[in-house]
């Protein structure tokens, strides 16, 4: 199976059949991919997942099992993480408690024997672009969340490096300043044009800000892809589930009709309108999913099968809601629904609806 | 406040009865007794600064008073030197079960005579003793070691050395790894990684580390008396000396308030140094 | 193992822990040695094995005499310097008030001080108040020496403890000394018989030697004075050694009671 949804012309990373294993546990199970210059890649995963592991192996804070990791070209592996231009913001920021702000800002330019006035310049030049210029003779203690942030990110930017990896950087923060960093962050990859990984286990962060997602689980690589890519057309089930708002049917094809499929399943016969790029034949088991929005509820048109399932649950989310349904074998599924049309309809907690789709509303995963 | 009920002095009040009693007491009567006479052999109570202006003037007490800074700040630097790369191993280089090991190993030292180590010290470094023959085996030697400033060292770091590694590794067990990655990751080498980033972590423990090690050197008569010949006086010899002739106590606690002087001034400067904020 | 390690600075770091050890441990082992060896001043090669100097202080009554005293005020001053560092530990542990510094510095700072000086001040102090010469000047010593470490490790396990218990138990009626005795005292038994060896330990090592060394009816500052000027026997080695296996002994019994009391917690 080829994971690469494109091949990058011109890739500042490129890792190949990477694995990391600490003693008996498998940390990385196989990592083949590249990263281009200049693109935004965020990395996202549950706790465990290996999404950090990675990172750090490109910093050179880990070195692989197997496999190699190429930077601009050259094979890095057994690299000291002091000869690579890899600076990364750690999850916890790693600031130097006994250094001011500046300090901390000059301390990698420190380390190349750049001298003191052009340090203290070039600090500066940071400082004032992260907006933190007055808390330059500052103790790292006294400053807030937010102005920590902008100093980590002087502190790794400073050098002007090709790549600045980040682990979770925003985790400490709360949902507010969250999103104010987030644009902060956008921008500043966007002007500096720099390559930017990003791991995270959000997938707000991920989508909002990366031009190219990777999802790992268990140490695999699950997809990578565009967030639009990714969210219409997950490729597993782990991936589909992750994404949270699909609702995911199993079952056995039966017929094929140029695109339009004929799929068995328990709950019924249903059309499928499927891409030419999954591979399957008349007798294979697969599975499709249909999006949240995507599920209309009431009568049925001709020749469209439809689920009846009793209502659970019902969560606002914005403008919409979200309905939470069960079916009579007990599967739940999942409605997103504008306010307006959920109010046309008589809805308690316990009433039973018949769900139908388009045959264009499924995607078939192919990963399965 | 509330009025402290029966409960909370019950668990309080005997720990600080007798400390009160039996330790600050006693180092306050040794303020008292220093303004005391001595006549036929027996202190009367007096208001005299005779003992004061005696052992102030003196030139011994200086020469003694002098050495015995210069060895305890010799011990403390040494200790914490040959302490650092010991401590720094443990702490960044030893796996979790070796380390727990190792540190119950350094504790052993302290349920040990220090009497029964000196004097078997003793045997290791006179002229004829057991290093100087396994040096004379290559031809080389013999070294006089005992009863020199030499073999005073020796003692005061046997005792100093296992307490300073203790609480080096305590305090480099703090420094946070994600600092020393950082600056590793920031282009800082493994020495300067040490001297630029986990030095000034750890610095309020390495701090209070050589502070310990100072006190223990500072107070320690046993080694200059047994390894360093006792002559000339160290400030701790020089207390025994002087209660020995003609029960000189009064004087005797001039040079012990001295001490006792000398040792919080130490600490005071020693702390303030190591809690010293940067930064405004 | 990554390109920031270096095999060979790794393993020069190492031998020097080595050699730290081996010269913290060569005067320990040293004096095993030469007290299981016939020369009076021992050197390479080294004399006959021997244990006349366990012979020796075997027949001495004094060393006997000397024993059962030590063993006597060792448990003494266990349970004295328990009693009160428990009070002292429960008291930083639980409130907060004006002066709690002095407080602590008081109960904490006994072992700072030199020897000397503590023996000066003492034999000064108790020979005016007519509590000198006897076994009894030798217990207040060794309880304000002691106390301090049986503090430290109580105060270690009580933070363990969720403050909350505490509070759980008043809500379910306890009072505070029903509280104390159902709740604090059970939690912190591990660490209160630890303290018991411990301090046990503290009493017999340096002032135990002091005192065999220098006779028996005097106080022990005078003891520690009086033994500079007297003779060393190499019988200190012997008398070192049993002592010392007696200390190790009793911190082996403090050490495994504290992991099994860390086990009890998750």
């Amino acid at each position: 199976m080829n994971m690469q949804t494109q091949v990058i012309s011109d890739a500042i990373v490129r890792l190949e059949g990477v694995v990391k294993k600490f003693g008996e546990f498998t940390a990385v199970e196989r990592a083949d991919f590249e990263i281009g210059r200049g693109e935004f890649l965020a990395i996202m995963g549950s706790s465990g997942c290996g999404k950090t592991t990675t990172l750090r192996m490109l910093a050179g804070l880990e070195d692989p099992s197997e496999g190699d990791i190429y930077l601009d070209g050259q094979r890095v592996n057994g690299k000291a993480t002091w000869d690579r231009d890899t600076p990364m913001v750690w999850q916890s920021l790693a600031l130097f408690p006994f250094l001011t702000v500046q300090e901390n800002v000059e301390f990698s330019l420190k380390m190349r024997g750049v001298g003191k006035v052009e340090r203290a310049q070039r600090a500066r030049i940071w400082l004032e672009k992260m907006q933190i210029l007055e808390f330059a003779g500052r103790n790292i203690s006294q400053l807030s969340g937010g102005q920590r942030q902008r100093v980590a990110l002087a502190r790794a930017l400073v050098t002007e490096p090709k790549i600045l990896l980040l682990d979770e950087p925003l985790s400490a923060l709360d949902a507010h300043l969250k999103v104010r960093m987030q644009a902060v962050l956008s921008n500043l990859q966007k002007d500096l044009g720099i390559t930017f990984v990003y791991v995270t286990h959000s997938m707000s962060e991920a989508f909002s800000m990366a031009d190219r997602v990777v999802i790992m689980s268990r140490g695999k690589i699950e997809q990578i892809g565009t967030p639009q890519e990714i969210y219409h057309a997950p490729r597993n089930r782990f991936v589909a589930e992750f994404l949270g708002s699909a609702n995911i049917f199993t079952g056995k094809l039966v017929e094929k009709a140029g695109d339009v499929w004929q799929v068995e399943t328990a709950h019924g016969r249903f059309a499928v309108k499927a891409s030419q790029a999954v591979a399957k034949s008349v007798g294979d088991t697969l599975s499709f999913v249909v999006s949240a929005e995507k599920m209309q509820i009431g009568a049925l048109g001709a020749g469209v099968a439809g689920i009846r399932a009793r209502v659970v649950g019902e969560e606002f989310v914005g403008a919409s809601a979200i309905l939470f349904l069960e079916t009579e074998s007990g599967e739940e599924l999942k409605v997103q629904k504008s306010h307006g049309e959920l109010a046309s309809i008589d809805l308690h907690s316990g009433s039973t609806l018949t769900l139908h789709w388009e045959p264009e509303a499924c995607h078939v995963l192919p990963g399965e | 406040m509330t009025r402290p009920s029966l409960y909370s002095l019950t668990l309080a009040l005997p720990l600080l009865i007798w400390q009160l009693a039996f330790f600050a007491v006693p180092l306050i009567f040794l303020i008292a007794i220093s303004f005391w006479t001595v006549r036929n052999f027996q202190m009367m109570p007096d208001l005299n600064f005779g003992n004061w202006e005696r052992i102030l003037t003196r030139s011994v007490f200086w020469d003694a008073y002098l050495r015995t800074a210069i060895l305890a700040t010799t011990s403390a630097v040494l200790t914490s030197a040959i302490a650092f790369p010991a401590a720094y191993a443990i702490s960044f280089k030893l796996s979790e079960r070796v380390k727990q090991w190792l540190i119950f190993v350094l504790i052993i030292p302290f349920f040990t005579s220090y009497l029964v180590r000196i004097y078997a010290l003793q045997v290791f470094l006179s002229d004829e003793g057991i290093i100087n023959a396994v040096l004379g085996m290559l031809g080389i030697g013999p070294f006089g070691m005992l009863n020199t400033t030499f073999g005073t060292l020796v003692g005061m770091v046997t005792l100093c050395l296992p307490l300073v590694i203790l609480l080096q590794v305590f305090s480099l067990n703090f420094v946070n790894r994600d600092l020393v990655e950082a600056a590793h990751n920031l282009r800082c080498g493994r020495l300067r990684t040490v001297l630029a980033v986990i030095v000034p972590s750890a610095r309020v423990g390495l701090v209070i580390a050589a502070l310990f090690a100072f006190i223990l050197s500072f107070g320690d008569f046993v080694s200059p008396l047994y390894l360093g010949g006792g002559n000339p006086p160290t400030l701790s010899i020089l207390i025994t000396d002087i209660t020995k002739s003609g029960q000189q106590w009064p004087r005797a606690a001039v040079v012990a308030l001295m001490m006792i002087g000398t040792l919080l001034s130490v600490a005071f400067a020693a702390i303030t140094y190591a809690y010293k904020e940067r930064g405004k | 193992m990554t390109g920031n390690d270096n095999r060979l600075i790794n393993g020069a770091l190492k031998l020097h822990i080595a050699a730290c050890v081996l010269f913290i441990f060569a005067p320990i082992l040293g004096s095993f040695v030469f007290s299981l060896n016939s020369d009076r001043f021992p050197s390479l090669p080294l004399g006959q094995f021997s244990t006349e100097w366990y012979r020796l202080i075997w027949e001495d009554p004094f060393v006997w005499a000397g024993f059962f005293n030590t063993v006597i005020v060792g448990l003494i001053v266990a349970v004295i310097a328990t009693v009160l560092g428990f009070g002292g530990a429960y008291t930083d542990f639980r409130y907060n008030f004006f002066g709690k510094n002095v407080y602590l510095a008081l109960a904490l700072l006994p072992p700072t001080i030199p020897v000397v000086i503590m023996g000066l001040a003492m034999l000064a102090f108790l020979s005016r108040v007519n509590l000198s010469g006897s076994a009894i000047s030798i217990i207040i010593a060794h309880g304000v020496m002691c106390s301090p470490f049986a503090m430290a490790i109580i105060r270690l396990r009580l933070s363990q403890m969720d403050p909350d218990l505490e509070a759980a138990s008043w809500n379910l009626g306890g009072n505070e000394w029903a509280t104390l005795r159902h709740v604090i005292l059970p939690f912190t038994k591990p660490a209160i018989l630890a303290a018991l060896f411990i301090t046990m330990a503290v009493s017999f090592d340096e002032f135990a030697v002091a005192w065999f060394v220098s006779g028996l009816n005097e106080t022990l500052p005078v003891k520690i004075l009086g033994f500079l000027q007297g003779q060393v026997s190499p019988r200190i080695n012997a008398i070192g050694s049993l002592a010392f296996l007696s200390s190790i002994t009793l911190i082996i019994l403090a050490q495994m009671l504290l992991r099994n009391s860390t086990k009890d917690r998750s």
